[in-house]
């Protein structure tokens, strides 16, 4: 028996962890992957990977003939799995314990390596379908990038309908020497489900992750990174954009540890919160005593446009050498007055401006999406999401 | 609005900022086509009359009266003086990333025109339009698609005040401290818009703290502020006096 997050646990404080304390955490039963869905269109020069509930669903998709991308059973990847995770993490604590609750319910595994040298763009759909009661749906991605292969990764999370889906999904990426992951990642749940996932990477020597986080949909989310930079002059970039809306918690648990010389990391967040929405940001940053000139840089900003809007936003640093810079900034605020001002000096509508004021702050973390049709589609939602679609029009991408 | 109504007629204005009194019952009247020159020390109120008159928040109206085309000025929203013909140019204009320069062009022309009952502007023109204001102001295209003065140098960001002054073509432009900060190029730029911009159903108020601007767009009339309030009105042969014997003369006088 897998002991579950509870809120009392050090990096879960400001998670909503109701619906997973309810959900039924059998995987859903292997039937829905013949649901009719409306697909988004396909990304140019991108391999499709759709799934269903945590299934792969073969009628929606369209793997490359020669892809690095398989599809395993659970069982089989299984050992290799455990192997990723760091020994003492993996057995111990709770910040795994939904990674682990994945590795033991769910059945199956992409297993995406592209070997030395070699380029690929893969796009991965989750559908969420079944509603909570039918269990939980666990998408599952291990990524063995080899030294200086170049993978794209698109990863959606979107449901079919309405439903309360339950989603414990968990990626876990190694990247040897040299090599470079870009992940763009969007969570565009129905408005009753609930999101939760665990990410790990290795990152090896000169090797670079970047993680681009979308996050819009779903009553609640929840996102537990874990980044090892195990390599000297091992990077990693990880940005993350979130809009809560009406009662919806989004909070996110990124831990970055430097443990090489010259490691680097970029780490951006932008949060809005409206109406009651509740955002939380824990990001910590570690530098061993064998990372000499690490560096280190996190601005974390949140916007807080609801009375009753929350945020917490924590940047920790716990640093074991001298030779290092570490760089950190975390505010929380509401829309600048001063800019305000000068929107409706030139006689903007007092909501056009704060709409457009609201777009120029996530907009910060939407434009380093790298895939640009898919930081079009975020556009429009983002979009959909402030209200005023028509008002932004000229500031949005074209799908 | 009659001939003999001034485009904008400050009467006894005063006026309060973080609980200090700023300005003490300044009367002015500017006419349609007139150029006016504010000038004064610094802490005279100057900029403290430009929020006044783009209404600013935290600028508490103690007392007199702001008519602007006839209508009560000071009980207009900010956007709804900007959509009536008010243009501020700002002394520091804010960075705004994420909205760029040409969206907010047209949503403000829009806004105005929206006002008026017009519809939107056509976007082949509008743009067509913007090319020619900013050739005047000698700004490359490239700022159009920049976010609103997004990393711009001091003198871009005044030249980006006078493009969207052109671009809006206000009733009555009050430019703060416009070549504040400005080369002797630049300004001659500034100044060659604002000219463009002269007519007759148009006024300009000039806040400056140096004659020199007043070289290369001549003032109709030029008036000192001291402590709050109009110390001395004059012809452009004032400025010139300022030059030479410095603000204590005035503030001896008044």
């Amino acid at each position: 028996m897998i002991a579950l997050p509870t809120n009392k646990d050090e990096n879960w404080r400001y998670a909503n962890l109701r619906p997973l304390a309810r959900a039924k955490i059998d995987a859903v039963a292997d039937s829905a992957t013949n649901t009719e869905v409306a697909l988004p269109a396909p990304l140019q020069g991108y391999e499709r990977w759709v799934f269903i509930d945590g299934r792969f669903a073969a009628r929606l998709s369209a793997p490359a003939s020669d892809s690095c991308a398989t599809l395993l059973n659970a069982r089989d990847a299984g050992e290799e799995f455990s192997a990723m995770l760091d020994a003492a993490i993996a057995t111990e604590g709770a910040d795994l314990a939904l990674a682990r609750l994945n590795g033991t319910r769910g059945d199956q595994v992409l297993h995406i390596a592209p070997p030395d040298g070699a380029s690929a763009s893969i796009e991965l759909t989750f559908i969420a379908s079944a509603g909570a009661t039918a269990g939980t749906s666990y998408p599952r991605v291990q990524v063995h990038a080899g030294r200086g292969a170049n993978l794209r990764i698109v990863e959606r999370h979107v449901s079919a309908a309405g439903a309360d889906s339950m989603i414990n999904a968990a990626f876990d990426l190694a990247l040897r020497a040299d090599a470079t992951i870009d992940h763009c990642r969007l969570q565009n749940l129905a408005d009753a489900a609930s999101g939760f996932d665990t990410l790990i990477a290795h990152v090896g020597e000169r090797a670079t992750y970047r993680l681009r986080t979308i996050t819009l949909g779903a009553l609640t989310s929840r996102s537990t990174i874990l980044v090892k930079l195990a390599g000297r002059a091992a990077r990693c970039e990880l940005t993350a954009g979130t809009i809560a809306n009406g009662i919806q918690t989004h909070d996110v648990f990124a831990e970055i540890e430097h443990s090489h010389a010259d490691t680097v990391t970029r780490e951006l967040y932008r949060g809005i919160a409206t109406d009651r929405g509740k955002l939380g940001f824990n990001g910590k940053m570690i530098v061993r005593e064998s990372a000499p000139g690490a560096d280190s840089d996190q601005s974390l900003k949140t916007l807080l446009t609801g009375t009753g809007a929350e945020a917490s936003v924590r940047p920790q640093l716990e640093i074991y050498t001298d030779k290092v810079r570490a760089k950190h900034g975390a505010t929380t605020g509401k829309l600048d007055e001063q800019m305000l001002f000068y929107l409706l000096s030139r006689g903007i509508d007092r909501r056009t401006a704060q709409t457009l004021l609201q777009w120029a702050f996530i907009e910060d973390a939407i434009s380093r999406m790298d895939c640009a049709p898919l930081r079009a589609e975020i556009e429009q939602l983002v979009a959909a999401q402030l209200n005023e679609v028509s008002a932004l029009e000229g500031l949005l991408g074209k799908p | 609005m009659s001939a003999a109504t001034p485009l904008l007629s400050i009467e006894n204005l005063s006026a309060k900022v973080g609980g200090k009194n700023v300005l003490h019952g300044l009367s002015l009247a500017v006419n349609a086509g007139e150029v006016h020159a504010i000038m004064g020390p610094n802490g005279s109120g100057k900029s403290t009359l430009a929020y006044v008159l783009a209404g600013r928040p935290g600028y508490e109206i103690t007392g007199g009266s702001v008519k602007f085309q006839g209508r009560d000025l000071l009980a207009m929203e900010p956007e709804e003086r900007a959509r009536a013909g008010m243009f501020l140019g700002f002394q520091y204009p804010v960075e705004i990333p994420g909205v760029n320069n040409v969206y907010l062009l047209k949503a403000a022309v829009n806004a105005k025109r929206k006002a008026t009952g017009q519809p939107e502007v056509d976007a082949y023109e509008f743009l067509q339009l913007v090319r020619g204001k900013m050739k005047l102001m000698q700004m490359d295209e490239s700022f159009l698609s920049r976010g609103v003065n997004e990393g711009f140098s001091g003198g871009e960001k005044k030249r980006n005040e006078i493009l969207q002054m052109l671009v809006l073509e206000p009733a009555l432009a009050v430019l703060d401290e416009t070549d504040s900060g400005l080369d002797i190029d630049a300004l001659k730029v500034v100044a060659r818009g604002v000219n463009s911009l002269k007519s007759a159903d148009r006024g300009v108020l000039l806040i400056t703290h140096y004659q020199r601007l007043l070289d290369h767009i001549v003032p109709d009339q030029v008036h000192v502020l001291a402590r709050g309030k109009i110390a001395r009105s004059g012809d452009k042969t004032l400025a010139h006096e300022l030059e030479k014997r410095g603000y204590d003369w005035v503030l001896e006088v008044a």
